[in-house]
C-alpha cells in the first residue's frame, strides 16, 4: 500500500498494480473510508483511489495523514455490500463478434452463452459518465483492444476487451471489441443517480 | 455556466467540469460577493455582450480582458452596472477564457449537485452554450455597491506553471523526469477544456502495464508518443497513462490560458502544500 502525492488538492491510495476482484473491492471500500471523514470526494478504480481534499478547508498535512491512516487499515475495511442485480437485455449482433469468436477458437453460439451466462460485478466507473467496467470475462473469450479504435461506437453497444465487457452509455469513440447492443438506458443526466450501474452492482446479459 | 464543479458524481464517471481557469472564476465570484457555490459565466470566443434587468455589481476577470460599457471600464474590477446598460466584453489573440460574474449570482437549479455545464453529455441546468438572445434568471438581492472599485491583480498568465512529481514519477527514468522540467514546451493548437497538449519534445515512460485509476486536473499525462497532456477541468474521471506530475490548483489557469504556439515552462516543486 502506498499512498502518492497528486498535486496540492490529493493524493492516490494504490494498494498493488495488478487486477483482481479482491483488490477492486478494497478499493471502494478505501473511498468509502475517505468520503465518510467528511474530507472530499474519492474515485475507486481496479486497485487504487484517488481521494480530494480542499486545502482550504483541511490543510495538506493533516489529510496526507488522513490518506495514511485509511492505506494503513485498508486491510481491515468491511467490504462493501453487494449492488443490485441488473439484467441487460443484449443482442449479439456487434461487428466485431464473428472475428472474436474465431480468435477465441469458438463458434459464435458458443461465445455469446459464455458471455450471457456469467454474472458480472461493475468493478468501477469511468471513461465517460455512465461506463461501467463489469468483469470478469471467462478468458476463453480472447478480446485485445483493437489496434485503430473507431471514432464513433453507437449508445447501447456491448463490448468486452482485456477480460472485461461494458456498455457504451452514449455515442462515443472507443477501442473495444463490440459484439452485442442493447436498448437499456444507462445514462440519463436528468435522473440523480445519473448512472443506471453504480459499482458494486451485478449485471447479467439476457440474450434476446 | 460554470461553478466550482461537480466533484458530487465523479464515481458516476462524470467530468467535474467546471472552470478551465479557477483562479480567475474564484476572483471574479468574490469581487462580486458571490459565495463558494455560485456559478458565473465562463466565455470562450470572445467579444462577448450582456446587459442586466436591474442594478448588478459586474467582475470580468481572465486573460488580457477589456470591457467596455458607456465608457471602458476596468477588469478584474468589482464595477456597478446600471439597468440596460450592454457590457462588452473583449480580449486579445491570448484570451481562451473569460469569467463574467453577477452579484446575486445565477439562480437555476444544481444538476447532480452543481450547476456546472459539462458540454460532451449536456450535463447542468443550463447544458449548452450560450446563444445571442439568451436569458438567465439572477437570485434577488441588493447589490453590493460598496465593493465597487475593488480589484483583484491578475495573475503573470506567462510565468513558468508549478507541479508536483507524481503519482507515477517512478514510471519515468530521472532524465525523463528532468526532461520534463528542463525546457520549455509549445502549447498544441488542439488544447481544449479537457486539457492542454504540450508538444515540441516527447518524454518517454519506462515499458510495463499500469492499471487506470482516478485523476484530477493538473494531472501531466504522458501517453505513448510521449507529448505530454496537462489535464484540465473537463478531464476524464480515471485514466490508464502514467503521470508524471500534477500541476499546482492555483496554477491551473496558467495552463488553461496559454495560447496555441506560446511556450510553457514547467517548474517543479518538491512539498505540494508546503511552499505555498
Amino acid at each position: 500500500m502506498t499512498v502518492r502525492a497528486f498535486g496540492d488538492r490529493a493524493f492516490l491510495i494504490e494498494l498493488e498494480q495488478r487486477r483482481d476482484p479482491a483488490l477492486v473491492a478494497r478499493s471502494r471500500a478505501v473511498a468509502d473510508a475517505w468520503e465518510a471523514r467528511g474530507l472530499g470526494p474519492a474515485v475507486p478504480a481496479y486497485a487504487s483511489a484517488v481521494v480530494r481534499f480542499d486545502p482550504e478547508r483541511t490543510p495538506y498535512a493533516d489529510a496526507l495523514r488522513a490518506a495514511e491512516a485509511i492505506s494503513a487499515e485498508s486491510l481491515a475495511l468491511p467490504d462493501a455490500a453487494p449492488g443490485a442485480l441488473i439484467e441487460v437485455p443484449a443482442r449479439y449482433d456487434g461487428p466485431d463478434l464473428a472475428e472474436t469468436a474465431v480468435r477465441s477458437g469458438l463458434e459464435v453460439g458458443e461465445l455469446v452463452a459464455l458471455h450471457s451466462a456469467s454474472t458480472y460485478t461493475a468493478w468501477f466507473l469511468g471513461f465517460m459518465p455512465g461506463f461501467a467496467y463489469l468483469g470478469p470475462v471467462d478468458p476463453r473469450i480472447v478480446a485485445p483492444r483493437r489496434a485503430a479504435p473507431r471514432s464513433r461506437v453507437p449508445a447501447g453497444a456491448i463490448a468486452i476487451a482485456d477480460g472485461q465487457t461494458a456498455i457504451y452509455p452514449a455515442d462515443s469513440p472507443g477501442g473495444w471489441q463490440l459484439i452485442g447492443s442493447t436498448d437499456l438506458r444507462l445514462f440519463d443526466p436528468a435522473r440523480d443517480p445519473a448512472a443506471r450501474i453504480r459499482a458494486g452492482d451485478r449485471i447479467r446479459f439476457v440474450p434476446r | 455556466m460554470q461553478d466550482a464543479g461537480r466533484t458530487a458524481a465523479l464515481r458516476s464517471g462524470i467530468p467535474p467540469a467546471g472552470p478551465a481557469d479557477p483562479a480567475a472564476f474564484a476572483a471574479a465570484c468574490a469581487l462580486v460577493g458571490l459565495d463558494r457555490q455560485a456559478a458565473a459565466i465562463e466565455v470562450v470566443g470572445l467579444p462577448f455582450s450582456f446587459s442586466c434587468d436591474d442594478l448588478r455589481i459586474v467582475a470580468v476577470t481572465g486573460r488580457d480582458v477589456r470591457v467596455r460599457s458607456r465608457t471602458r471600464l476596468p477588469s478584474w474590477t468589482a464595477v456597478v452596472v446600471r439597468p440596460g446598460d450592454e457590457v462588452q466584453v473583449e480580449g486579445s489573440a491570448r484570451t481562451r477564457y473569460a469569467y463574467v460574474a453577477i452579484s446575486g449570482g445565477i439562480a437555476l437549479p444544481p444538476v447532480l449537485g452543481s450547476r456546472a455545464t459539462y458540454l460532451p453529455a449536456r450535463i447542468g441546468p443550463w447544458p449548452a452554450a450560450l446563444a445571442t438572445g439568451d436569458a438567465l434568471p439572477l437570485s434577488d438581492g441588493r447589490a453590493p455597491t460598496e465593493r465597487a472599485g475593488v480589484r483583484l491583480e491578475p495573475p503573470n498568465y506567462a510565468a513558468p506553471v508549478r507541479a508536483v512529481p507524481g503519482p507515477h514519477a517512478d514510471r519515468f527514468s530521472a532524465d525523463a523526469l528532468d526532461a520534463l522540467f528542463a525546457l520549455p514546451f509549445t502549447v498544441s493548437p488542439e488544447s481544449d477544456r479537457m486539457g492542454t497538449r504540450l508538444a515540441g519534445r516527447r518524454i518517454e515512460a519506462l515499458a510495463g502495464e499500469l492499471l487506470t485509476c482516478g485523476i484530477v486536473a493538473g494531472a501531466i499525462q504522458v501517453p505513448r508518443g510521449g507529448e505530454p497532456i496537462v489535464l484540465l477541468a473537463d478531464h476524464q474521471t480515471t485514466g490508464g497513462y502514467p503521470i508524471a506530475a500534477t500541476v499546482l490548483s492555483t496554477d491551473l489557469g496558467l495552463v488553461a490560458q496559454r495560447a496555441p504556439g506560446e511556450s510553457l515552462q514547467l517548474v517543479r516543486v518538491t512539498a505540494a502544500g508546503g511552499g505555498r
